[in-house]
């Protein structure tokens, strides 16, 4: 059974899909019971995602992008519905929009290493100061998921969000336009880009 | 014959050599052979081939190639000043690192970023700079974002040989808005190019040298544009910094919510930082077409007033007269009440700079469900003529980056550096690269470059018309001109008159434009209107009338005032049994006298669409929730419908954004340019309503640097904003 379990939460949390945390599952607790219906075993043989921690260090299944250093995990991109898996509360799947996005680049900073993945996120729900130590709170399960996943393409992300059944919309990445530089137009004499001083 | 073995002998050489076949054949054959990638060169960075623009530098060619070098003094957007040395790159057959930011690229160049000698000159470099770089990280405010941080994790050294005094650099004072720490700058003069170069004000330089050199103002005074902020965000350390941000939080502790600015009409791309249901601070997010990486300092600064000033609960007049808190469940049905009861002919709507398209589609659909047409902007704008029937009619149609094709502006009526100090940037940056002549007819204002003043009188406008004036001439040889209306000329009594001659201008340049270019297409846009708030554009679009007019003949028993506080109406303009509704943000003009507030949210609190003044739909995200029981105002109107008995057919912000859709589908097709077009009508039908022009000077309203800063409800309940007002009039004191 311990067995079977651990290779099902892998399974899911392979697909993203948070249904236990995988040290519950990798504990074993005796005492520890999970009902997994019949149609969840389907959905998992089916689309081939049974595999184990010997198939995620698998090359095929895993792969480490030279350019952003990101693991790729290859997920089969089949259109199944995993929200009834997932835990999410309803409200949050019905109500809520993700936004897919790649995050701008900060104005203070020269680097442009975080502009290169593409993210999603939900719309802000309240926040407040708690009172006790002065933290930011929020009742929002989903309002960190910016920080913890990030996709190569926009179309990988598009594919997620519609497996958990969230809709969503794609904010078009905005590209920097490479202007023309030249050291010698400081000092061209007849030109407004001469530079007098310093 | 030479040239012809020399290309062979290329065909069959590698590219390394080439460099030694610097015969002019040898860059004939460089042209021809590169025909195939759009005359571009080659360059290898890494042993990597990548084609580059010739003329373009080595930093940029291995951006292209995916490296980016480290720099300090480089920026994107200001001048090459080689000055920081932290580029420097290794390129085979040069003898000495070369400083990679000033580097031209030669075809068939060898770039090593990544080599043992580039990664010791950076060493070196990074060695030098921190020997007079203070060790206060840990209480400087660009701790987490800070290049020299950054770039010092990779390239530091972690012990020093230096045994000396540290550089010590006195503290100056330029002004509300900038903290200078002038220890910790490190002498890469970006804050001087951009004062020089894109605000337009010398105001920044350095004096001394060598050890002794110092960046400031030489005499003590206030760094004066209305851009100035900038400087924060690009000065790779902590020497400039945010006064009103100073000590508030570290960005990792912060959330970042993208979205636009509302302060004008250009809707600058922003970042607004916040924590814990604070907004912290406001920062530029890029956007080429728009507001590249800058914003104004309205937009960066006014963010306390969103603080202050605030309504947070919905208030009701009782009957001594004086407003008091109550419910929503006390408020909305009071409003039902009066709504249902009212004749809709005597019900009325004013909408105000803030308002999203969201609450204009429902505050339309409300009063349209009762009969009412009363819908008016508070903003101005023609009726006459094609009127808002066109939408051409009242774009920037030119769009912002249309400004760096142009040849030749005439200004009208306007004085875009406190109206659009983003635009003003862009005609700047076409002043400077592009050679770009303007002109303006107006007040004589400082526009940060040359322009050519042909004064303010209307008459100078008919002649322009009528091509007797000699500015005429010039305006005919034009290849891209653009005519730009402020808006402010549509408080005039002549103002159909200013349009139809402007329209007359800009359609006579259109024709003569197409011959000077010669392609005889219809795709260059001259005439364009400024405006000046941010939801003008949507307001019209929706079918708004523009102008109070409507409701100054028709005195209405019920008037909607949304966001409105420009002062257009005032308790004295409407009857006395007249109930006064205010849905809104800010106690500010208009909510004194209503009889009824429902409190609203603020542009950083709601996701709202917003039309920029070139017609380009914008989405902002909620990054705070509205404080106490405010509510999204198209919330508001949508539950007031309900109560009211005339539910409105949607109740999700999908749902309002369809009704959108239907009305104008522009309003959801996001950042895209819906461009207009029916020029030639518009001209047509302006002159059959036969206009008349007056003699009044045309004049604007905001002619310093004071007048920019508190111009709408947010800018005006903002602390920093005043002390701004302050310092501009004033000069400087020790507590600004």
């Amino acid at each position: 059974m311990s067995h079977q379990l651990t290779r099902i939460v892998r399974g899911l949390s392979a697909t993203g899909i948070r249904c236990l945390s995988t040290t519950a599952a990798q504990s074993g607790h005796a005492n520890f019971k999970i009902h997994i219906p019949t149609f969840v075993k389907a959905t998992i043989s089916k689309h081939k995602i049974d595999y184990d921690l010997e198939a995620r260090k698998d090359p095929d299944m895993e792969t480490i992008d030279s350019e952003t250093q990101a693991v790729q995990l290859q997920i089969p991109t089949t259109g199944t519905d995993a929200s009834c898996l997932t835990g999410v509360p309803e409200e949050h799947i019905v109500s809520r929009k993700v936004r897919i996005f790649r995050p701008a680049k900060n104005a203070m900073q020269s680097g442009n290493q975080n502009t290169k993945l593409w993210k999603i996120e939900f719309d802000t729900m309240e926040r407040w100061e708690n009172p006790t130590m002065g933290w930011g709170s929020n009742a929002d399960p989903l309002s960190n998921i910016s920080m913890a996943m990030s996709f190569k393409t926009k179309e990988d992300a598009m594919a997620f969000v519609e497996r958990q059944g969230w809709s969503c919309y794609v904010d078009e990445a905005k590209e920097k336009q490479m202007q023309p530089k030249s050291y010698g137009a400081n000092f061209s004499w007849n030109k407004r880009t001469r530079r007098a001083m310093k | 014959m030479l040239r012809i073995a020399t290309q062979k002998c290329c065909d069959q050489l590698p590219s390394r050599f080439l460099p030694f076949l610097s015969t002019k054949s040898g860059a004939a054959v460089a042209t021809r052979r590169h025909q195939s990638t759009d005359d571009k060169v080659e360059v290898f960075v890494n042993d990597k081939p990548v084609y580059v623009k010739p003329g373009s530098t080595v930093l940029q060619a291995c951006e292209i190639a995916g490296i980016q070098i480290p720099r300090f003094c480089y920026h994107d957007r200001l001048s090459v000043a080689g000055n920081c040395r932290m580029c420097l790159v290794e390129i085979e057959k040069s003898p000495k690192p070369q400083a990679s930011c000033a580097m031209p690229v030669m075809k068939g160049m060898r770039i090593k970023p990544d080599s043992d000698v580039s990664k010791k000159a950076r060493e070196g470099v990074m060695e030098f700079l921190l020997a007079n770089h203070p060790l206060d990280c840990p209480i400087c405010d660009q701790g987490g974002e800070c290049d020299l941080q950054d770039q010092s994790m990779m390239f530091g050294s972690d012990r020093s040989r230096f045994l000396e005094h540290k550089r010590a650099v006195e503290d100056k004072n330029i002004g509300p808005l900038i903290k200078t720490i002038m220890t910790r700058c490190i002498q890469c003069t970006r804050c001087v190019r951009f004062a020089d170069e894109v605000a337009g004000v010398s105001d920044l330089g350095t004096t001394g040298r060598g050890n002794d050199m110092q960046i400031g103002t030489y005499v003590e005074k206030m760094f004066k544009s209305e851009m100035s902020g900038n400087v924060i965000d690009i000065c790779p350390v902590g020497a400039l910094t945010s006064k009103p941000y100073a000590f508030t939080a570290r960005p990792w502790e912060t959330r970042k919510t993208e979205t636009v600015d509302v302060m004008d009409a250009v809707g600058s791309n922003i970042v607004v930082s916040t924590r814990a249901g604070d907004v912290l601070r406001i920062i530029p997010r890029l956007h080429e077409d728009i507001n590249e990486e800058w914003i104004s300092d309205k937009t960066r600064f006014a963010y306390d007033g969103l603080k202050r000033q605030r309504l947070t609960q919905p208030m009701l007049r009782n009957k001594q007269g004086q407003l008091v808190t109550c419910l929503w469940e006390d408020a909305l049905p009071f409003v039902a009440e009066k709504l249902s009861t009212t004749e809709g002919s005597k019900v009325a709507g004013i909408v105000g700079g803030f308002a999203d398209a969201e609450s204009l589609i429902c505050l339309k659909d409300l009063l349209n469900h009762v009969d009412s047409e009363g819908l008016c902007t508070e903003e101005l704008f023609i009726t006459d003529g094609a009127g808002t029937d066109l939408r051409s009619n009242y774009l920037l149609n030119t769009t912002i980056a249309g400004v760096e094709e142009a040849d030749l502006v005439l200004l009208i009526g306007t004085n875009p550096r406190f109206e659009a100090p983003l635009f003003n940037a862009r005609l700047r940056k076409s002043w400077i690269h592009n050679e770009l002549e303007v002109a303006l007819v107006g007040s004589k204002v400082d526009l940060t470059y040359s322009y050519e003043h042909l004064g303010d009188s209307t008459t100078t406008l008919k002649q322009i018309a009528d091509g007797t004036h000699p500015f005429s001439k010039r305006l005919k040889d034009a290849k891209n001109p653009m005519v730009v209306v402020g808006s402010e000329v549509f408080s005039r009594e002549d103002a159909f008159g200013v349009h139809a001659a402007v329209s007359a201008i800009a359609q006579n340049a259109t024709v003569t434009s197409q011959t000077n270019r010669g392609d005889g297409g219809a795709d260059w846009k001259v005439l364009n209107i400024l405006h000046k708030v941010a939801s003008q554009v949507a307001a019209l679009d929706l079918g708004y009338k523009p102008g109070v007019d409507h409701i100054r003949k028709n005195p209405p028993s019920l008037l909607f005032i949304l966001g409105a506080d420009g002062g257009a109406v005032t308790r004295e303009d409407l009857p006395k049994d007249c109930c006064v509704v205010y849905i809104g943000s800010h106690g500010d003009v208009s909510a004194p006298f209503a009889d009824v507030i429902l409190p609203g949210a603020a542009y950083t609190e709601k996701p709202g669409t917003y039309v920029n003044t070139e017609g380009r739909a914008q989405q902002t995200q909620a990054a705070v929730s509205p404080p106490g029981s405010a509510r999204e105002d198209w919330k508001i109107i949508r539950a007031l419908s309900e109560i009211s008995g005339m539910t409105l057919p949607y109740d999700d912000l999908e749902g309002v954004r369809s009704r959108m859709s239907e009305v104008s589908p522009n309003l959801t097709r996001y950042d895209a340019v819906e461009s207009a077009n029916y020029f030639k009508q518009a001209a047509e039908l302006a002159k059959l309503a036969k206009p008349q022009l007056v003699s009044k000077p045309l004049q604007s309203s905001q002619l310093s640097l004071a007048d920019f800063y508190m111009t709408d409800s947010i800018s005006r309940a903002s602390k920093t904003m005043a002390k701004c007002v302050k310092a501009a009039n004033e000069g400087l004191t020790p507590d600004l």
